[in-house]
């Protein structure tokens, strides 16, 4: 579903040269739940961007669904962004003045076709399935931080894309958020959703099907671990 | 989307509320003085009211001739004779009528010494212009003929020199004559329109204007029809062509144009008076370059605000654009939320407009003018918007459609 061959990357400013991918190849099959471990600034979350297209490598190949994106416009990734990809950010990222639903539904936005009452029917049921279906009029700083990424999770579930890109969901809840945040996704893994998580909690990378583990920029262990 | 974008749009501008304030005052003092001018432009080239019937009648103003190889040059405004001579008999208008420029004259009126200003026009005149009159008579071809020794005040004028008196019948003393005042007409600031007392010409105090071919006068020309006007300028180029000067030798060619409103101020202020093309088209040019420049300088504070703006934004921007905004939809985004303030601003400035020229009317900045907010301000001044509003949107829009959505996301814009 997703391949990366030999993709390496370099952020360049004036003086400094910075390696943050060199020589990964990776493949993401339909269905799996990744989980990309390593240490702080290891280009897990470079990694993360690059597969969900936010980033361009500097020198390799991404194909999506056995498509090279190379050559894609911008309008052609935007709508596989919109399409096959859905977001969740450590620091969750919703739109301060827009109430929950509006954030939810901001993905159906920019797909089109859905009129105004379809895009807030789908965007209550994604709430209702994190939860929060009593929440829709609440402004994110109304919510728990917990609840704000459930409403993260909603926003990119919404448009049922086929792969869940998350970047350390947990990283900013406590211990019993972040279970049942890692719950939901298991659970929408189970369901289908491919699921690729950037995470530092062993505990959590252990309940997942497979973890990828990156030092300084390259990949340096595939293993497969046993769901919980 | 649009619905969205709007709704984006009134969130964003209640967030900062000091920003949008800010903002919008930027706009409206910039839309003021545009409209402002807009709208005494339009009061001199378009002018309603007592030139209502401008669309049908064009004026010569000026009368050029030069000498061979163009070393002598003179250009003065025509003399009556001209007039009688050249312009009088052309069979394509339907009147012609000679005016000269209003002078400042002394007025005496039951030993009360004032200023007025005074134009002696013929009856044609009163044909042409659509005068209101507000008692007694406009003077007619009798008047002129038997050379009555009458005058029309205007309305100011007339409550000036007869304070809670009737004027019509009073007689006053205008540049050392004794005329009858016969008629009272509203005040009306206008190129052709403008003074305070009119007279016949026969009530100069001399008739050797009867035999010059340059002096203080100029023509009005009405047409049957607007679409005559082509014709009746053809026919005054050819007239011109036919002029014998006072002295053919020293200044064998001459020119004078029959001109609509504009072509007379583009023809003096940019010196045309020696061809066909009066410049209304590099003076109208001028004119909306001036008014683009005007706007510049606003235009590039409020893009200063609105790249300040995207800053703040950016990690929303990331956000949108991880999600599936194409740069070109974050772009209409932020050219819509930068025109519906400039649209705001248009409305709030368009009353501001109103009550500025409220106040040059009743100020008398420019004696007897009468402007106000009509459909063109209205159109001018949401034009005016539009264009600001596009001139300091399109480029932070291009910034923000350029963003890269990972460090947009860091909010590292």
């Amino acid at each position: 579903m997703i391949r990366l061959h030999d993709v390496s990357k370099t952020y360049r400013t004036d003086k400094i040269e910075t390696l943050a991918l060199k020589d990964i190849d990776l493949h993401v099959a339909r269905g799996e739940f990744v989980a990309m471990m390593g240490p702080s600034g290891c280009g897990k979350s470079t990694l993360l961007n690059v597969i969900g297209l936010l980033d361009r490598p500097g020198q390799g190949s991404v194909e999506i669904g056995g498509k090279p994106v190379a050559s894609y416009r911008d309008r052609d990734v935007a709508r596989l962004r919109n399409r096959m990809f859905g977001f969740v950010f450590q620091s969750f990222h919703l739109i301060a003045d827009l109430r929950v639903i509006d954030n939810v539904e901001l993905p159906l936005l920019y797909r089109g076709g859905a009129g105004g009452g379809e895009r807030r029917r789908l965007a209550r049921a994604a709430l209702e399935r994190v939860g929060l279906g009593a929440r829709m009029d609440h402004y994110p700083n109304q919510l728990s931080g917990g609840q704000q990424q459930r409403v993260a999770i909603a926003r990119a579930i919404v448009g049922q894309p086929e792969v869940l890109l998350a970047d350390e969901p947990t990283g900013n809840l406590d211990s019993r958020m972040g279970a049942e945040i890692m719950d939901l996704l298991l659970a929408l893994n189970a369901d289908g959703t491919t699921v690729v998580m950037v995470t530092h909690d062993e505990q959590e990378a252990r309940r997942v099907g497979r973890i990828v583990r990156l030092f300084d920029g390259q990949l340096v262990e595939r293993e497969h671990a046993h769901a919980a | 989307m649009l619905r969205n974008y709007v709704l984006t749009a009134w969130k964003v501008f209640m967030r900062r509320k000091l920003f949008t304030a800010i903002s919008l005052l930027c706009i409206v003092i910039t839309l003021v003085v545009l409209m402002v001018t807009a709208a005494l432009l339009e009061a001199a080239v378009h002018p309603a009211g007592v030139e209502g019937r401008s669309d049908r009648f064009l004026q010569v103003y000026g009368i050029r001739s030069e000498g061979p190889g163009g070393h002598r040059m003179t250009t003065t405004l025509l003399g009556y004779k001209t007039i009688a001579r050249y312009l009088k008999p052309l069979k394509t208008p339907e009147r012609v009528a000679a005016i000269t420029l209003p002078r400042q004259v002394s007025v005496y009126q039951a030993e009360h010494a004032s200023e007025a200003s005074l134009r002696n026009v013929d009856a044609d005149y009163w044909k042409i212009m659509d005068f209101r009159l507000l008692a007694g008579r406009l003077p007619d071809a009798d008047d002129d003929r038997t050379g009555r020794m009458v005058c029309v005040l205007n309305a100011s004028t007339a409550r000036r020199l007869f304070p809670g008196g009737a004027p019509v019948g009073q007689r006053i003393e205008v540049d050392g004559r004794t005329l009858q005042v016969i008629g009272v007409v509203e005040d009306a600031a206008h190129i052709n329109a403008f003074a305070d007392v009119w007279a016949p010409l026969a009530t100069q105090p001399s008739t050797a204007y009867q035999n010059e071919l340059r002096g203080n006068f100029a023509a009005l020309l009405l047409a049957r029809d607007p679409a005559d006007l082509p014709a009746i300028q053809r026919e005054v180029a050819h007239a011109a062509t036919t002029f014998v000067s006072e002295d053919p030798r020293e200044l064998p060619t001459t020119w004078f144009w029959a001109d609509s409103k504009l072509d007379v101020y583009a023809r003096v202020l940019l010196n045309n008076q020696g061809r066909p093309d009066s410049g209304a088209a590099r003076l109208l040019a001028l004119v909306g370059g001036a008014m683009l420049l005007f706007m510049l300088l606003p235009a590039l504070n409020l893009v200063n605000l609105n790249m300040g703006r995207i800053l703040e934004r950016s990690a929303e921007i990331g956000v949108r654009k991880a999600f599936g905004a194409t740069s070109r939809q974050l772009a209409a985004q932020l050219v819509v939320e930068n025109v519906l303030l400039c649209a705001a601003g248009g409305l709030i400035g368009l009353a501001c407009t109103a009550l500025v020229l409220r106040w040059f009317e009743a100020a008398q900045l420019i004696p007897y003018l009468q402007v106000g907010v009509d459909f063109a301000v209205f159109g001018w001044g949401m034009l005016f918007a539009l264009v600001f509003g596009l001139l300091s949107g399109v480029l932070p829009a291009w910034a923000m459609s350029r963003l890269d959505p990972v460090h947009a996301l860091k909010g590292a814009a």
